[in-house]
């Protein structure tokens, strides 16, 4: 497989109030890969993911992207509507009539919520809500910002085969964790 | 077309913050024969005062938490990174806001307006006034609302304020010209004139001041 290069970081460096979160960050990221971005708490791991999604701007340094502007992406917010029902979340999400939608929900033992009010399933449930934002997608790009965190082990060992799979077809995977996961990956520490 | 079906979804579910301006609206107006005199004629004369402030106030609480939601859950980063136009996401917001809160108020101008005033040629002149107004005023209090985004909507009132005085005061001179027989149409076009502006400046310098939010 001819695998290009997606992402190219050179000395990537984020300062904030004056406080250096990172400095002289240097990665890479070909299709096919995945690279697990680790560090302490506070270090900059969901910065430097917006970093890479251009939702925030480096302070220094050079960031080159050569994927598409859909990218799946989960963060520590679940961008799901707790007064709308499951099936109308579906709908905003655009994946009401998707081929895999049944499949999944059946998988994440969703099927019998699609008509109850968001608000009333369960934190674990919710994120498996929201997870099918990132089973449904048809992106390069997948990016995940603590994913494990929230599930079950059941859940959390099918998200790990998910990703595999997904590194199988080509695609690229960058994620935060703190919870061990089976995926092959880069590592980027944070210091 | 479908991003515009998802937000009429969305705002229809939520109804406190459709009926909640239009129910201040209506209890404003309400009030207002309870506070002065029961004459037809001591009645009309703040009347129309009355009818702009109560408009003004309800579309500043239609827009209160018109983005507060989508910056907390994170939906406006979701569409920050998808290849939809974060300016045209603004513009079909504010408009569904309108359609589901500005309209029935205007309605409801109408019908205040004919039940003081017992002149259906006047009350169906406010009517368009009202339209124009509310999208006005809607458009505006949205950008006061992104600039004081996580920083609680007074702020952003406070801000916005001051740029619907002019609005009210073309409103006021429209009330003037109407009841002394003067083609008020000028006033309209100049209305409209500001709404043309507004509905396209507003929407871009709202999606630069989230996106420096999300920043």
């Amino acid at each position: 497989m001819n695998n290009q290069t997606i992402i190219e970081a050179n000395n990537l460096s984020f300062k904030i109030n004056g406080n250096k979160l990172f400095h002289n960050l240097s990665f890479s990221l070909n299709d096919g890969e995945a690279l697990h971005i680790s560090g302490e708490n506070g270090s900059g791991k969901s910065t430097l993911i917006r970093i890479i999604l251009g939702i925030t701007k480096q302070t220094k340094g050079n960031l080159e992207n050569h994927f598409s502007k859909d990218i799946a992406y989960l963060g520590h917010k679940n961008a799901i509507k707790d007064y709308l029902t499951l099936e109308d979340n579906l709908l905003l999400m655009g994946l009401q009539d998707h081929k895999g939608l049944k499949k999944f929900l059946e998988i994440l033992n969703l099927n019998k919520y699609r008509d109850v009010v968001v608000a009333n399933l369960s934190f674990g449930q919710q994120k498996k809500l929201a997870l099918l934002r990132i089973f449904l997608n048809n992106s390069d790009l997948i990016v995940l910002d603590e994913p494990f965190v929230g599930l079950d082990t059941e859940t959390q060992k099918i998200l790990s085969q998910f990703l595999n799979n997904e590194l199988d077809k080509n695609k690229s995977i960058i994620y935060t964790s703190h919870i061990p996961c089976e995926i092959e990956s880069k590592i980027l520490e944070i210091r | 077309m479908k991003l515009l079906k998802l937000e009429f979804l969305k705002l229809k579910k939520k109804s406190r913050s459709w009926l909640g301006p239009i129910l201040v609206f209506w209890l404003i107006m309400i009030a207002y024969p309870l506070t002065v005199e029961l004459l037809p004629e001591k009645l009309e004369v703040g009347f129309f005062s009355v009818l702009w402030i109560a408009t003004l106030i309800s579309m500043m609480l239609a827009a209160e938490d018109i983005f507060l939601e989508d910056f907390n859950d994170g939906s406006l980063e979701q569409t920050m990174i998808k290849t939809t136009s974060f300016a045209s996401l603004i513009s079909i917001k504010v408009f569904i806001y309108w359609l589901l809160i500005g309209i029935p108020i205007s309605l409801l101008s109408f019908i205040f307006s004919f039940g003081t005033t017992t002149n259906f040629v006047l009350s169906l002149m406010i009517f368009p006034l009202s339209i124009i107004s509310s999208y006005i005023f809607l458009n505006l209090f949205v950008l006061g609302n992104a600039l004081s985004l996580n920083k609680g909507s007074v702020l952003g009132a406070l801000v916005t304020i001051p740029l619907a005085l002019p609005v009210l005061i073309v409103l006021g001179k429209s009330i003037v010209a109407i009841q002394f027989n003067i083609n008020y149409s000028g006033f309209i076009f100049l209305l409209l004139g500001c709404l043309s502006i507004i509905i396209v400046a507003v929407p871009l310098v709202v999606s630069y001041i989230i996106k420096a939010h999300l920043e």
